[in-house]
């Protein structure tokens, strides 16, 4: 958007305005501390402006740094990308690996670079099963996620290739490997052996492309009560700054307002039982 | 009629009920249901607490509470350690407030800084405030023209003329209901049962045979006969009362049916619609139970871990819960799940209007309109 601009500065206020719009949100103390992402949308955003799916991917990756951005900036702790569903490998081999082909270098380009994880001190990691994944690419990954991790301000996830389901079996096999005994399986115990275990939980799901599934993105994470599902009508490559500082400003009101009604009628309720009591000494 | 009058009203219809519960859970078999509740001490049901409240005679507190999430941040960040005493589960809070303390210490920040956001931040949230409020009206009046356009009048035939045009239905619904607090509108024990039996008329109208009611108490679990009565009457309402269609109500987790007369026998073989019960307990719960079983399989040698796939997991989970819905009915203001369980959403559909708060027969409608024109592409 800033690069069409010819106006001088435009750059420089957009920035600035950003700065101030994401700090200001910081300092409502409310953002989301876990926010998951399913980017769709890439495909079909590629086919309505006639340019091949691979560049449509591309564009996506494009929003999906400028989303993240904003959004530790703004004060989030971790976020969660759904890269690569391990459904996505009954596509045509000819996309799948293009998707490798992109993921590899993108998961290498974030992490050697490190413009986006040095300058906020994001841990990235790869979840999901990877033991489907190619040997080389594998490798990558592993370089990248030692690389970055040490660092801990905030943590970026990436899904690849993942399904939710898949996550909670997995998360059943290792604790049926380590041998608790059956009165101490409990559901913080699974919670924990999730890919996502020790990260905060998720608060807020945001679904581009108009379409109100989870398609197996986080479903145990999601399901849970007080989890705020967005769903956008826009695709992913459309899915700007603008769109997530709204959501984000929309999630720090509603929940700084519920916080304050929660303490507000508690104090109200203490009034109430104050009268109460007050009345019945009156009987007395 | 006033509202202090709808709330005394329900008051006394719902102490009534719970008194109704109480005896219930004595002398019949729901005694396994509620495990504590016995005739000598009275314990308030878990959805008490959630009654309470209500938007009845609150505009005092919401105007509170509006200026407070607007001027009162400083505040927001001294008190929300006294929050966490209040309630520990709600951790969430403590760790947001102490995240960003460190920031703001790790950016040593100045105060005319931290004044500097606060401000902005106050306007951004009073213009959000304003916005928000003309959304609401916007959305308030688009529900009650929408009302307005689906009548269903009580007739099936009305309902099935709407269906037919779609060209798919689910062939599995759910919905999540909730208890409302007593002073709202259709809100308390008789609220929800209302709702439910509403929702079952309209599912049968439209010809989908499986309909699974979520509410995240299980209210519902624990009011089966109060349940089964309403949808009882409800239908003979809809159909007349000498060709009520059957009905059968399953609670998977207490493996449990019910007909809709007390007679079984021959009934059984067609029912028009099988309702399902479920609550949070069927949700996560459930899984953890499975891990638990399983685990003790395994330390007997009698499972090996690497037995342990998706699909085992998926048929043992359909047995023990049911079938995954096509569809899922959401009738609140913004999508929560409330524990909806988590295994059993992984291609459903949501349906909810924003800023709606009731069971009306447009938000189903329109929920069978949008998955009649959806497209289902795994992976692809």
């Amino acid at each position: 958007m800033s690069e069409e601009s010819k106006i001088p500065g435009h750059y420089f206020v957009l920035s600035l305005l950003k700065n101030i719009f994401s700090r200001t949100l910081r300092a409502s103390n409310n953002v989301p501390r876990h926010v998951g992402f399913i980017m769709d949308g890439n495909r079909r955003w590629a086919r309505k402006n006639d340019i091949e799916v691979k560049d449509g991917h591309e564009a996506g990756f494009h929003s999906m740094s400028r989303i993240l951005e904003l959004c530790y900036e703004a004060g989030v702790d971790t976020a969660t990308v759904f890269a690569f569903s391990i459904e996505n490998f009954k596509r045509s081999k000819y996309e799948v690996d293009s998707l490798m082909d992109l993921a590899q270098r993108r998961i290498k380009q974030i992490t050697e670079n490190g413009e986006l994880t040095d300058k906020y001190g994001i841990r990235v990691r790869v979840i999901g099963d990877i033991s489907l994944l190619d040997k080389d690419v594998l490798l990558d990954i592993q370089h990248a996620t030692e690389r970055t991790k040490n660092n801990t301000r905030a943590t970026l996830n990436i899904c690849f290739p993942y399904t939710g389901r898949e996550e909670v079996v997995h998360s059943m096999k290792d604790v049926i490997t380590e041998n608790y005994s059956p009165s101490e399986i409990n559901e913080d115990l699974i919670d924990s052996h999730l890919y996502t275990g020790g990260l905060p939980p998720l608060d807020l799901l945001i679904r581009t492309s108009g379409v109100s599934r989870l398609s197996d993105f986080m479903i145990w994470q999601g399901s849970k009560k007080g989890v705020r599902i967005e769903l956008l009508d826009c695709l992913w490559p459309e899915f700007g700054p603008l769109r997530m500082g709204w959501i984000l400003l929309k999630f720090a009101f509603r929940k700084s307002y519920s916080n304050s009604k929660e303490v507000i009628d508690e104090d109200y309720e203490e009034e109430e039982e104050e009268e109460e009591s007050v009345d019945k000494k009156k009987y007395i | 009629m006033t509202m202090t009058e709808a709330q005394a009203i329900d008051t006394k219809y719902l102490n009534g009920n719970t008194k109704m519960i109480v005896e219930n859970d004595t002398d019949e078999k729901i005694t396994n249901l509620t495990t504590s509740t016995g005739s000598n001490f009275h314990i308030p049901p878990p959805a008490a607490s959630r009654m309470k409240g209500g938007s009845a005679n609150t505009k005092r507190r919401t105007v509170h509470a509006i200026s407070n999430s607007i001027f009162v941040d400083n505040r927001n960040i001294n008190a929300t350690p006294k929050i966490i005493q209040d309630n520990n589960n709600n951790n969430k809070n403590a760790a947001s407030s102490s995240s960003s303390n460190t920031f703001w210490k790790n950016e040593n920040t100045n105060y005319f800084k931290f004044t500097f956001y606060k401000i902005v931040l106050a306007v951004l949230f009073f213009m959000f405030g304003i916005f928000r409020y003309c959304q609401l009206q916007y959305n308030k009046s688009k529900l009650k023209i929408l009302d307005l356009l689906y009548n269903p009048s009580n007739t099936p035939q009305l309902i099935r003329q709407d269906v037919v045009k779609l060209n798919k239905i689910p062939s599995r619904l759910a919905a999540i209901l909730e208890v409302k607090p007593i002073g709202d509108v259709g809100g308390g024990l008789k609220g929800i049962l209302n709702d439910a039996s509403e929702l079952v008329c309209w599912t049968i109208s439209a010809g989908v045979k499986h309909l699974s009611l979520y509410d995240y108490d299980g209210v519902l679990q624990k009011n089966t006969d109060e349940l089964r009565n309403a949808i009882y009457e409800h239908l003979s309402i809809y159909y007349g009362p000498a060709n009520v269609p059957n009905f059968a109500i399953r609670i998977p987790h207490f493996n449990k049916i019910l007909y809709n007369t007390k007679v079984k026998g021959d009934i059984k073989s067609k029912v028009a619609i099988e309702v399902s019960l479920l609550s949070n307990r069927d949700g996560r719960e459930t899984i953890v139970d499975l891990t638990r079983t399983m685990a003790e399989l395994c330390s007997n040698k009698e499972l090996n871990v690497n037995d342990i796939t998706v699909d085992l997991v998926d048929t043992e989970l359909k047995q023990l819960v049911g079938q995954e819905p096509d569809l899922l009915l959401y009738f609140g203001p913004s999508l929560d799940l409330q524990g909806y369980p988590p295994w059993h959403i992984r291609l459903t559909e949501f349906f909810w209007e924003e800023d709606n708060n009731q069971v009306t027969y447009s938000v189903f409608i329109r929920g069978l309109k949008q998955y009649a024109g959806c497209k289902v592409n795994v992976g692809k």
